[in-house]
């Protein structure tokens, strides 16, 4: 009997856990199907009507521009995850592998920009992007990114290099191939789980950032989500909290479907440092 | 490091039949690595550099152009009631945030190993606050902490708190910012705790239930000890996260009110991008890499400790 009131405790603790996970999705997803008096009903009837919803979701999709800015974040995105892989793939198949004076130096001088705080270089490298003529464009927010981005990919990918054999390489070196050759033909596609793994949290961090992006850019045409976000739904602008709650919606849209297929890699880069 | 002496062994036969001289290995290094390590300077340690220099210096926006003031804008930080109010909150944040993290986040690692049914649903929904725009993060709770209408405040009203001004509150604001943090990155302690639980051999716990210990005995003296690598590993990651989070107040409380909520980021941005106070944000922004700093070196020893330990 305390075994099946146990088991009835742990299913209610377990479905709370969720409803505090997904509760405030929720809640939003609820305010932006109401017009704007209707947010002012608490607790928030589940009584909607097609012609809020629409309203307030056409608004946001044809006159916010809304399409642009994901179209923005998906180039910028893409872009920048693309070059730091091909910048930190080798590196870190060189910090995996090769013995060279001041490794583990260069390895963790390196890894420790991840943790910088972006307030420390947000100024200069607004200014240098300035002073190579890149505001406002995409490149402008590429070269930031990308070196964001990089430790990250270096991190993660020594994990993963660090887990092959070196047998394998030392095979291939013999049979004449140059490191370079081994690193493209013989490691690339063992570390493929690696590269989806540094990839995906390329990705996060990309599609979110806007402290830096937030001043390289100026204009709408090439905003990306949290900066057109940001500057929609901050606590000093005046807000119609129906559409703000939709632009919180088609932020959050894109996030949920790539977590859906990227899920197993968010798990292992989490866990690639901790647990070996 | 049980695999250098063969591995030494094969890299000197291989020497001898493609004499690869210290030239050779010097062009192997600085073609896999330069580009990332140019790359890097240009983009990371320049700017690093250039925050460095600045923060001797004062900014005058109407000339642009900068004075030296050497340890100018240090003295004043240092001396500013302000800066050590914004010192404060961000140490509240920071360890207050993460003790509570680690404590919940710990205790979802040992609930989720009953393997309830539906669990792995559930994991999957706490993994999505970590994903989302910060920006997104903030407006969420800005609505359901809305004194008005919002729904948590409607639920607060209902056990008897009233019309609660959570974030327009300078006593409950700062609290309100830990609770949205916690709601964001408890998942991550969880998910690297949870990780290294799956990891442990299942026997000594069996041997210890025949050895008549209860649940909170195996806890105590077998789990927890076992798991405290990965523990204090998340404490530290997070610990230097939370010290640099600048997003979250940004989107939460900008600050406010009346700057109960300000931290050491927020304060370098709004000095810097808001007052046009290059120099004395780069201050901050420096007082806070020095931090950082010591973070990371914690970090690292956490971190090289568990590799020997697992190799």
């Amino acid at each position: 009997m305390t075994r099946i009131l146990g088991r009835v405790v742990s299913y209610v603790v377990l479905a709370l856990i969720a409803v505090i996970g997904i509760a405030p999705f929720l809640y939003l997803l609820v305010i932006s199907f109401k017009n704007r008096l209707d947010v002012l009903e608490v607790p928030p009837s589940l009584d909607f009507h097609w012609a809020d919803i629409s309203a307030n979701y056409h608004t946001v999709i044809h006159d916010q521009k809304f399409p642009t800015f994901i179209l923005n974040s998906i180039v910028v995105t893409g872009a920048s995850t693309t070059i730091a892989l091909l910048l930190g793939v080798p590196a870190a198949y060189a910090f995996s592998r090769l013995r060279f004076r001041g490794r583990d130096t260069w390895s963790s001088t390196i890894l420790s920009f991840r943790f910088m705080p972006p307030v420390a270089v947000a100024i200069p490298i607004y200014l240098l992007v300035r002073q190579l003529g890149f505001l406002n464009s995409y490149l402008g927010l590429i070269l930031p990114y990308v070196a964001f981005t990089l430790p990250l990919v270096v991190w993660i990918m020594i994990g993963f290099f660090d887990e092959i054999p070196r047998e394998i390489d030392d095979a291939a070196l013999v049979d004449g191939c140059t490191r370079a050759s081994v690193l493209f033909r013989v490691m690339l596609p063992l570390v493929r789980p690696g590269i989806m793994v540094a990839a995906t949290f390329g990705v996060i961090f990309i599609w979110n950032e806007f402290l830096v992006g937030l001043y390289i850019i100026n204009s709408q045409e090439r905003e990306t989500i949290p900066i057109a976000a940001s500057a929609l739904l901050t606590v000093e602008s005046p807000i119609d909290w129906n559409l703000a709650a939709v632009v919180g919606v088609l932020t959050t849209i894109p996030i949920l479907i790539f977590s859906a297929f990227a899920q197993r890699y968010i798990v292992r880069g989490m866990t690639a440092g901790a647990v070996r | 490091m049980a695999a250098t002496a063969p591995d030494a062994k094969l890299e000197r036969s291989s020497r001898t039949l493609f004499p690869a001289g210290p030239t050779q290995r010097r062009g192997e290094v600085l073609l896999l690595l330069g580009p990332c390590v140019l790359y890097l300077v240009a983009f990371s340690v320049y700017p690093l550099a250039v925050s460095l220099i600045r923060s001797f210096q004062e900014y005058d926006s109407r000339a642009d152009s900068w004075t030296w003031i050497w340890f100018g804008n240090y003295q004043e930080l240092f001396t500013s009631p302000e800066f050590w109010q914004t010192v404060e909150h961000t140490a509240v944040f920071t360890f207050g945030g993460v003790a509570i993290q680690v404590v919940l986040g710990t205790a979802l690692a040992l609930f989720f190993n009953q393997r309830l049914r539906g669990s792995a649903i559930v994991r999957a929904i706490l993994i999505l606050p970590m994903l989302l725009t910060p920006i997104v993060v903030g407006l969420m709770w800005r609505m359901l902490l809305n004194p008005e209408w919002g729904m948590l405040n409607w639920l607060a009203g209902q056990v008897g708190f009233h019309n609660v001004g959570w974030l327009s509150d300078p006593g409950t604001a700062l609290r309100m910012l830990i609770v949205v943090d916690c709601w964001q990155w408890t998942p991550f302690v969880f998910i690297i705790v949870y990780a290294r639980l799956q990891t442990l051999p299942q026997d000594v716990f069996e041997a210890a239930e025949v050895d008549g210990a209860t649940w909170r005995q195996r806890t105590r003296y077998i789990t927890l000890p076992l798991l405290a690598p990965a523990i204090v590993f998340a404490a530290v990651f997070r610990g230097i996260d939370a010290f640099r989070t600048f997003d979250l107040v940004y989107g939460l409380t900008n600050g406010g009110p009346v700057q109960a909520t300000s931290t050491l980021s927020f304060e370098a941005f709004q000095n810097g991008f808001q007052y046009f106070r290059y120099g004395y944000a780069s201050a901050i922004a420096y007082v806070m890499v020095l931090t950082a700093a010591i973070g990371i070196t914690l970090l690292f020893k956490v971190v090289r400790v568990r590799r020997e330990e697992f190799a």
